[in-house]
Order: structure tokens, then C-alpha cells, then sequence
């Protein structure tokens, strides 16, 4: 038995010490072996530590590669594909830098080690794009004022770090009009993964527009504790049209089951994150989109260019409806004309500024109003929602 | 409501309760297989991809409990062949299988299949609560049912039966009927990936008609705990599977009362449950323990 | 537990023959499980369009090339080496805990909740060690359960360490939604950032906190222990032969709740060297998956703590070596799993010779 440990030690000795070997004879000049972005000459520079604001340079400008890393996988149908589509663009309209993607990055310190690893092999643009990578791209950003970060949905930011969202909520707030418009029992079901605000306030959206055509709808909010789960958003959607509910929408990372439950059982459904009218042609109403591409080549190009500084990429920018960064998808077959109609003139008063879905004043669950009449809320209000609005039901802790 | 919840108890917990009873078919044979959920994944990916392929959910469903199989004989392979431990060899299988699964299945995410449909049986769900809550399923989950008093049968009614147990309690039993426990084994981790198979594809093919990777999230762990909570019996495995489905449609459906409960307390009731009960089953019994697994759970110390 | 040398009966003359055979084998055997796992990624790797050989160098370069890296790779290792002996330390008494992951939560959890609703003004020299104690005490509690469950409640500690996990899981959730919510943080879900003082020294030029440190001098401790003292020869007496133990009169239950609550200590420890030394707040995902990587990385140490220095070392280096595969190779996330699972199982294979 003895003899048998001593082997196994052993194998892991070897292993060890050849891995050792391995880099020893990796290190000096063999850069050039190693694949595609990693440079030698760049991660000389920036390995270990800040490496000092390169005189005059302006920072994102030089590098090699743009990174990107996501929380989820590409193919979700849903957030992280439309991130995932909109780094597409941007390796498309860069032919010369090598785009550098990470997917699965926990929302926690291992995301600084993927941004320095994306750093070493030579980006000087990155893309976190999930709101859980803020405070890791703030500390890389910090010891790396040459890089720049933008930074998806963050409310904090830095010399050299931007962030940049879409007020996804003004076309969540029309297709809340028309749900409340098509559902016959006015009971609406919105399944959800957990309390963030970016939820809350998407559910506060739709309530209010739902509410704005009938009073008397409600939303029942059920939390699944996931972001993907199918078995359990099947439940979900299950059990929400066991309670009554005619017309389903969600906030998940995917979102394919949800939509195709709904056809099966034969209720509505309003689509989130990507169009996914082809999967139910009969209860299909309307949906919410990302739009990326656009967006990301110009703020790629901004940071090329040196321009970062003093654009409106620094700081917190916001695209909204009438910039095209999000979008407002098509009707699907069964909705009626007089519905469309009124959808495309409130939309059209959204874009002219005339409507906005947040004007006070607004209660909570409580009727406790929360916006004041006449106020109209800024972005830091808005996204940092921690209440649910009249005519929600369920519960987020407090 | 209660019909609500006992319905959403068998859709939630059909998959869980097929994994189960492959589980418990491999540990009466003494090998306990933690990698269940990389079967069951195995098997939703297997399921989904030849269901998009041949348009055909029987298929696919047949497909699923195959590749499940073959992810359980690489644990077969290790445990029965190099004599690897039988846990560690169990959670890399489930590291392996959520690796393999994601990579090979990135291409099937967005499909659309044509898969199970819930066909009532005619008369019977008519009767009123009963008729809604079991006889309105898809076909696996009809089969799933049957399946549980045929393997109580096969498994203490036959000769069959008395092998697979002995190979899990006394081999020289099988020695001295010239049978080789070796092989017995293997033929229950087979079989056992062949039903987690089966179950992920009731999942993806059936319930869900979707592929994300790692869909199952969590519930072939839930399956293993799930035999020994059942003291390797399947109707008890049964009942366990269908009261994590029940205790998971329970949270949704105390969610939508708007109860001031956080939904964090919620989302551990299935768990809290599944841990009360194994709790009071446990308390009354110890004596069926197979020995081969006995032997398993203390093998870890350093001899 | 025999070897198969004992079990054939092998003549003189053949016995002399295999015993000449044997260190050939036994390294060939060496070179081919290390070598097997790569050469067989390496076909996978060119079959998806990349180049293996320069992927490899790159990986070993990210974990190695510079001290960064290497400090990286030392950080991955310290909560693997701490829930590694979590899992170790119970399997010498014949347990089997695969709660590190809830346990190391909990740790976590206390230890975020004693720096920020006690500690906030505590100077290191107490702060610390203070944070240390309840992040113990809260791995310590979560195992506690498993123990009441398995000493007093008969239950299998397996499945209850197993399904405490998730519980675990969801309860930090609870408070990081709710009572521990940093109130400056938008509303979302992380708890306030811990002071600065209670922050683990770090290296100059890397993220390397003084946490691994401490990570190697417990694996001393439990070695210790477990090899020079009398609790730790009851362990092994008892990890050995249950039943012999008892007629030894040793006190069974007595070690059971032992063993299982100075494991979960372990684990939480590294939950909060996790707070400490790293993340500086408390996150629903902190510490996610270390307490499976710890099981195994036990496993492979076969449960001995020092060996455990070398097995947890090497499964950080994976893990750190894999993200430049991912972003070097632009395969998806998935295929790390799939590389550690095969180096795995290629170990599991060649290290013939415990029938479990």
C-alpha cells in the first residue's frame, strides 16, 4: 500500500516539475510561439502590477485585441447572446484586433483575473458585460489607466472605466400596454430570476403599462432563484397558468421554454432579450430587445481613436429607444389592429418625450407613493428599484 | 389548488424519479454513481438532438437513455475495472458530463422540436381531481409509473432480483451460483445510466422541449439522495422524487399569494423538506443498507 | 485492501520476474496517465482548429510566467487546499463530507456579518483574527447540522452534507437580497465592502494575500494532529475499523461531531479567507464550486494532508491555466471541464489498486 502512495506522489512530482519546465522554456523571447494575441512585447509591459500611465497616450489606444466577457453562454437566446452578437460586430468592423471572449465569468474576484488575463494577451478595450463584473473591472481598471472599460448596466464609475445601458424599460412598458390590452382574464405573469433592480424595475414597467389601459390588471411575479433553468421555468410558467394567468413574459438569461410552455398551453406570451415570435405563432403579442451592434463598433471606435476621454462613453450613458439601442419587436399574427395602433402612439409619445412610464406619481404594493407626482425620476433612481408597484403580486425581500 | 400542486409534483418530478430508480438499481448492485446528473444530461442532450434529427421523440427518448449508458460505463469502468473510488470517480463524471454536454450541445440551444405531448387517456381523466393529476401526461411520464411496480417486481420477485441484490450484499453467494458479480454490476450502472438517461430526456424531449446546457441543474444530485431516503425501494423513491416535484410547485405556487415570505426561504423548502423526511425514514431504519454499499461509504478512510 | 501481488499466487520464479518488470511499468505507467489526457485534448483541441502545442505553453505560461500568474494560481489553491482537508479530515474517521461548498458559504457569510456589523472600526491586529473565528464558527455550525443529523439523527452524511449545500446556497442569497444588502450599492445584491484594515495583506505586484500562508499551516496542523496525537490515532483507529474502534471504547459519536465540526471550521476559513483576501464583500456566488474541487483534490491526495499541498496546488493551476484556454483558444467555457475531468479520470484509471 505504501509503495502504491509513493507512486502517486511521485506522477504528481513529475507532472509538476515538467509543467515547470514548460514555462521556464516558454519565457525568454518565445513569445511569438504562443497563439494569436498574446504578444510578447505586451505582456512584458504589463505583467504584474500597474504599469504606469504610458506618457501621453491616450488609454484603450494600442492594443491588439478588445475582450469581452460574459456571465452566461452565447446561445441562451437571451442577455448574453445579444452581448455575444454585438462583440460579432465588433470583430467584424476591427479586422486588425483580435477579439478575446470569456463566457461562464462568475460575478465575483475570478473576473479580475480573466480581465488581467485579457490585459496580458493584449487588450486595451474591454467589455464586462454583466452587472455583477463592476467592482472587479473597477479594480483592474484602476491598476491599468492605459485600458479602457466599458462596462454593461454599472451606476459607478472611473478615469477610465464607462458604463452604458439601454432603457430597456420604455419598450417593456409598451408591450405591458399590450398585454393589458389582450389578456381577457387581466391576470399577467411575469416569471423572474432574482430581486436585482434591473428586474424590479422591468416589472414595474410592464405593470404600469398594463395597468394604464386596464386598471384592474394584475402581475404575479414568481422568482425561480435562477437565470436559466428550464425544468424550473417550466414549472413556473406551469403553475402560473394553473393560477389564471393568460399572458406570460419573463426576465431569465433564456428564455426559449417559457415562450413555447405558453404556446403549448395555449395563453400569450410577451418576449424579452430576443424576438421569439417564430416559436409561438398564435400567442406571440410583442417583445423587448437588445440592439448592441451599432453601439459597441462606436464605442470601440471612440476608445481606438484616443477619443475616450470627455465622450459621452465616459460617464454613464444611457441608449434608449429613440437611439435604437433597444427595440420595440413585431406584433405577432393575433393581435388586432386597434391594439397595434395604440401601442405605435404611445410609443411615438415615449419618443417625443410627451410619455414617460415613470412619471409620478407612482405607489408600491403598499400605496405608499414612491415618485412624487410631477417627478420624473433619473437614471440612478430608476436602477437602483428595490419596490414592486401597485397591482404587483409577490414578495422581494426587504 | 392541491390539484394544482400533486400535477405540478409529477411533471416537476417525473425526471428526478426515473434517475432515481436507475440509481437505486445500481446501488442494490453496490455501486453508488454520483456522476447521475452528467447521465442525465447525457441523455437530455442525446434525446433532444435526435428528436431534432429524426423528428421523432421515441426516438430521442431511446437515444437519451444510450448515451446516458455510455457516460455510465466510463464510472463502471473505473469502479468495477481500476478500482477507482467509487465518489470521486461519481463527481468527475458529473464534471465531465456538464463539460461534454455544454460543448457538443452550443449548436442545439435555439432548435425547435416536436417532442412529448400531453395525451390524456380517455375515461380515466375525466374522473374528477384524480384524472387531472395522473392521467393527463406525456408518455414518459406514463411509462415512469409503470415502470416503478415492474422494477419491484423484477427486483424481489425474481431470479433476476435475487442476483442484482446479492451482488450488492453477499458475492460469494454469486460465486457459488457460478456467476460472476463483476458482470452483474456492470450491467446495473448500465442500467441505471440507461434510466438517468431516460430521465434527462423526459426533461428536454418531454417537459421542457428545450436544451440549455446544464439544464438539469442539481436534480441528478437530488436523485442519488433520493434512493437513500427511499432505503433502496422503489415505490419509496417514488414517493420521494414526487414530493421534491411537490415541494418545488408548493414554493411557486406560495409565491404568487403574495405572502411576506422571501422567496429565498422558498426556494430551500424542497431541500429543507427532502432532508425532514430522509430525517424521519432514517430515524426507523438502518438494516437495508446493501453491505456492498456499506463497504463504499467507509472505503474513503485511509487504510 | 490487498495488493494484487498478494492476492495471485505467483511461483519464486515468477514473482522475481515481475518484480524486475515493475519500475519499468511503473513509470511508463507514470508518463502515460500524465501524457494520456493531453495528447487525447490535444486531438480534440485540432479537430476544433487550434493549435495544441502553443495553447499548452500559453496555459502554463499564464499560471506560471510571472508572478502574477503565479500568485493567481496560489490564490485558486488556498480555499481548494482548506475545503480539500474539510473532506480529508472526516475521511480518515470514515466520513464522507461533500458540504465544503455550504460550509464554506456559511463561513463566508458569518464572516462578512461580524466585519460589518461588529468589526468595522477593530484595528487588524483583532479584527482579523476576529473574522477568522466567526468564518470558522460558521463552517463549524453548518456542519454542526450534519453532524446532529448524522450522531443523533442516524442519517447518511453524505446525502445531508450534499443537500445542506443548496440550502447554503440559497440562504446567503436571503441575506445578500435582504439584511446584509449594502445600502450604497444600488440595491444590488452584494454586502457592504468589508473596512479596509480587515483586508488580508497582499504581495506587492500580485492579488497574493497572506491567506495561503495560513491555508499551509493548517494542512501542518491537521497533519499534525492526525499523525502525532492520541485524538488522531483514535481517528484513524476509528476510520479503520468501526467496529474494532468500539470495542476499543473509543467514544464513536464523540469523533463523528469532532472530525465533522473542525471540518467545517476549515471550510469556513476558507470562506473567509475568500472575503478577506479577495472579494472584500460578500456575493450570492463567492466560493462557488472550491467545495467540490476540495473533495477531489482529497481524494487524489488519498486524504493525506500534505500530499493534499501538491493535489490542490495542481487543480489551481488548471483552473487558472483554463481561462487562457478559453480566451486563447476561443473554445467555450465548457471545454476546461472537460480537460480537468479527463486528467481526472485518467488518474482515477492509472492509480490501480484500492478496491473501494
Amino acid at each position: 500500500m505504501k509503495r502504491k502512495r509513493n507512486r502517486k506522489a511521485g506522477w504528481v512530482c513529475a507532472l509538476m516539475a515538467l509543467l515547470m519546465l514548460m514555462a521556464a522554456c516558454s519565457q525568454p523571447g518565445a513569445g511569438g510561439g504562443s497563439s494569436g494575441g498574446s504578444s510578447g512585447g505586451s505582456s512584458g509591459e504589463s505583467s504584474g502590477g500597474p504599469s504606469g500611465s504610458s506618457g501621453g497616450e491616450a488609454p484603450g489606444t494600442g492594443g491588439s485585441a478588445i475582450g469581452f466577457i460574459f456571465v452566461g453562454t452565447k446561445d441562451d437566446y437571451g442577455y448574453n447572446q445579444a452581448a455575444y452578437i454585438g462583440s460579432e460586430a465588433v470583430e467584424k468592423a476591427f479586422p486588425d484586433l483580435k477579439v478575446l471572449r470569456a463566457e461562464n465569468v462568475p460575478e465575483t474576484a475570478e473576473a479580475e483575473r480573466v480581465l488581467e488575463q485579457m490585459i496580458k494577451d493584449g487588450a486595451k478595450i474591454l467589455f464586462p458585460t454583466s452587472y455583477g463584473h463592476l467592482d472587479p473591472a473597477l479594480n483592474v481598471a484602476a491598476r491599468h489607466p492605459d485600458a479602457v472599460f466599458f462596462h454593461q448596466g454599472g451606476l459607478k464609475t472611473a478615469e477610465n472605466l464607462g458604463t452604458y445601458f439601454g432603457t430597456i424599460w420604455e419598450p417593456v412598458y409598451l408591450a405591458g400596454i399590450a398585454a393589458g390590452k389582450m389578456s381577457k382574464t387581466g391576470k399577467l405573469g411575469y416569471i423572474v430570476s432574482v430581486p436585482i433592480p434591473q428586474v424590479l424595475l422591468n416589472i414595474n414597467a410592464f405593470t404600469l403599462g398594463a395597468r394604464s389601459v386596464n386598471p384592474d390588471a394584475t402581475t404575479t411575479v414568481v422568482f425561480t432563484g435562477s437565470w436559466c433553468d428550464p425544468g424550473q421555468q417550466a414549472n413556473a410558467a406551469n403553475s402560473l397558468i394553473d393560477g389564471g394567468a393568460d399572458v406570460l413574459t419573463q426576465h431569465q438569461d433564456c428564455t426559449k421554454t417559457i415562450i413555447e410552455t405558453a404556446e403549448r398551453r395555449g395563453v400569450m406570451s410577451v418576449g424579452y432579450h430576443a424576438d421569439a415570435s417564430s416559436l409561438a405563432s398564435l400567442g406571440w403579442i410583442v417583445g423587448s430587445v437588445w440592439n448592441w451592434p451599432d453601439l459597441f463598433v462606436d464605442m470601440a471606435k471612440t476608445a481606438v481613436e484616443g477619443n475616450f476621454k470627455g465622450s459621452k462613453y465616459d460617464g454613464k450613458f444611457r441608449g434608449g429607444l429613440a437611439d435604437n439601442v433597444v427595440r420595440l419587436t413585431g406584433f405577432g399574427e393575433n393581435v388586432p389592429e386597434d391594439v397595434r395602433t395604440l401601442v405605435e402612439q404611445k410609443k411615438e409619445e415615449l419618443l417625443s418625450g410627451r410619455l414617460h412610464p415613470f412619471a409620478g406619481p407612482v405607489r408600491d404594493q403598499s400605496g405608499a407613493v414612491r415618485i412624487e407626482e410631477g417627478v420624473i425620476p433619473t437614471v440612478e433612481e430608476l436602477e437602483s428599484t428595490d419596490y414592486l408597484v401597485e397591482g404587483v403580486i409577490g414578495n422581494i425581500p426587504q | 389548488m392541491i390539484a394544482d400542486i400533486l400535477t405540478g409534483a409529477l411533471r416537476s418530478g417525473t425526471s428526478v424519479m426515473l434517475a432515481s430508480q436507475g440509481e437505486l438499481i445500481s446501488e442494490r448492485a453496490g455501486v453508488i454513481n454520483l456522476g447521475t446528473e452528467g447521465c442525465m444530461l447525457a441523455g437530455a442532450l442525446g434525446g433532444f438532438a435526435t428528436t431534432v434529427w429524426t423528428g421523432n421523440p421515441w426516438l430521442g427518448a431511446l437515444a437519451g437513455g444510450l448515451c446516458g449508458m455510455l457516460l455510465s460505463l466510463i464510472h463502471a469502468c473505473l469502479v468495477l475495472d481500476r478500482g477507482a473510488n467509487q465518489l470521486a470517480s461519481g463527481l468527475t463524471l458529473m464534471f465531465f458530463g456538464i463539460g461534454v454536454t455544454a460543448f457538443l450541445g452550443r449548436s442545439f440551444v435555439s432548435e425547435q422540436i416536436v417532442g412529448f405531448n400531453p395525451a390524456p387517456i380517455p375515461v380515466l381523466s375525466d374522473i374528477p381531481v384524480l384524472g387531472e393529476v395522473l392521467f393527463n401526461h406525456d408518455p414518459l411520464t406514463y411509462l415512469s409509473m409503470l415502470l416503478v411496480p415492474a422494477l419491484w417486481f423484477v427486483l424481489f420477485r425474481t431470479r433476476i432480483g435475487i442476483i442484482l441484490r446479492a451482488a450488492g450484499e453477499r458475492e460469494e453467494v454469486l460465486f457459488a451460483c457460478g456467476v460472476n458479480p463483476r458482470l452483474v454490476r456492470y450491467a446495473a450502472v448500465l442500467a441505471g445510466g440507461f434510466l438517468a438517461g431516460i430521465g434527462g430526456a423526459q426533461l428536454s424531449v418531454a417537459y421542457t422541449h428545450s436544451w440549455v446546457e446544464n439544464m438539469t441543474a442539481g436534480r441528478g444530485v437530488v436523485a442519488v439522495a433520493m434512493v437513500i431516503f427511499a432505503a433502496w425501494r422503489p415505490f419509496r423513491a417514488m414517493l420521494g422524487a414526487y414530493l421534491f416535484g411537490a415541494a418545488q410547485a408548493l414554493q411557486l405556487t406560495v409565491q404568487q399569494q403574495g405572502l411576506p415570505i422571501s422567496p429565498y426561504f422558498l426556494f430551500m423548502a424542497p431541500y429543507v423538506l427532502t432532508l425532514a423526511a430522509l430525517l424521519i425514514v432514517e430515524r426507523r431504519k438502518r438494516s437495508s443498507v446493501p453491505e456492498g454499499l456499506s463497504r463504499v461509504f467507509a472505503a474513503d478512510a485511509d487504510g | 485492501m490487498k495488493t494484487e501481488a498478494d492476492l495471485l499466487p505467483l511461483s519464486p520464479q515468477a514473482a522475481r520476474a515481475v518484480g524486475r518488470l515493475r519500475p519499468a511499468r511503473k513509470i511508463g505507467r507514470q508518463i502515460f496517465v500524465f501524457l494520456a489526457p493531453f495528447v487525447l485534448y490535444g486531438l480534440f483541441l485540432l479537430y476544433n482548429g487550434v493549435n495544441p502545442w502553443e495553447l499548452y505553453v500559453s496555459m502554463v505560461r499564464s499560471a506560471f510566467g510571472d508572478w502574477f500568474g503565479f500568485g493567481e494560481t496560489l490564490i485558486k489553491a488556498t480555499p481548494i487546499l482548506l475545503t480539500g482537508l474539510a473532506a480529508a479530515l472526516p475521511a480518515r474517521a470514515g466520513l464522507i463530507n461533500v458540504g465544503g461548498e455550504g460550509q464554506l458559504a456559511i463561513g463566508a457569510l458569518l464572516a462578512t456579518m461580524a466585519a460589518v456589523w461588529l468589526l468595522d472600526a477593530v484595528p487588524a491586529a483583532a479584527g482579523i483574527p476576529l473574522m477568522l473565528f466567526a468564518g470558522a464558527l460558521g463552517g463549524a455550525l453548518w456542519a454542526g447540522v450534519t453532524a446532529l443529523l448524522k450522531v443523533a439523527g442516524r442519517m447518511n452524511e453524505t446525502i445531508a452534507s450534499l443537500l445542506l449545500n443548496y440550502v447554503a446556497v440559497f440562504l446567503v442569497g436571503y441575506f445578500v437580497h435582504g439584511p446584509l444588502k449594502d445600502p450604497h450599492s444600488f440595491n444590488w445584491p452584494f454586502s457592504p465592502e468589508i473596512a479596509r484594515q480587515l483586508r488580508l495583506p497582499v504581495f506587492d505586484g500580485t492579488r497574493l494575500h497572506i491567506g495561503f500562508l495560513l491555508a499551509i499551516a493548517f494542512a501542518v496542523l491537521v497533519w499534525l494532529v492526525l499523525a502525532k496525537t492520541g485524538t488522531g490515532f483514535r481517528i484513524r483507529v476509528l476510520g479503520g475499523n468501526r467496529i474494532a474502534a468500539e470495542r476499543a471504547g473509543i467514544r464513536v459519536s464523540l469523533i463523528y461531531a469532532g472530525v465533522l465540526l473542525a471540518a467545517g471550521a476549515l471550510a469556513g476559513i476558507a470562506g473567509m479567507i475568500e472575503i478577506a483576501g479577495i472579494e472584500g464583500r460578500l456575493r450570492p456566488t463567492t466560493g462557488a464550486t472550491y467545495g467540490y474541487l476540495g473533495f477531489l483534490a482529497a481524494w487524489m491526495a488519498w486524504n493525506h494532508p500534505l500530499r493534499l499541498l501538491l493535489t490542490s496546488f495542481l487543480l489551481g493551476m488548471i483552473a487558472v491555466a483554463g481561462n487562457e484556454l478559453e480566451i486563447g483558444s476561443g473554445l467555450p467555457s465548457s471545454s476546461v471541464h472537460m480537460l480537468m475531468a479527463l486528467v481526472l479520470f485518467f488518474l482515477m484509471g492509472g492509480a490501480r489498486g484500492r478496491k473501494a
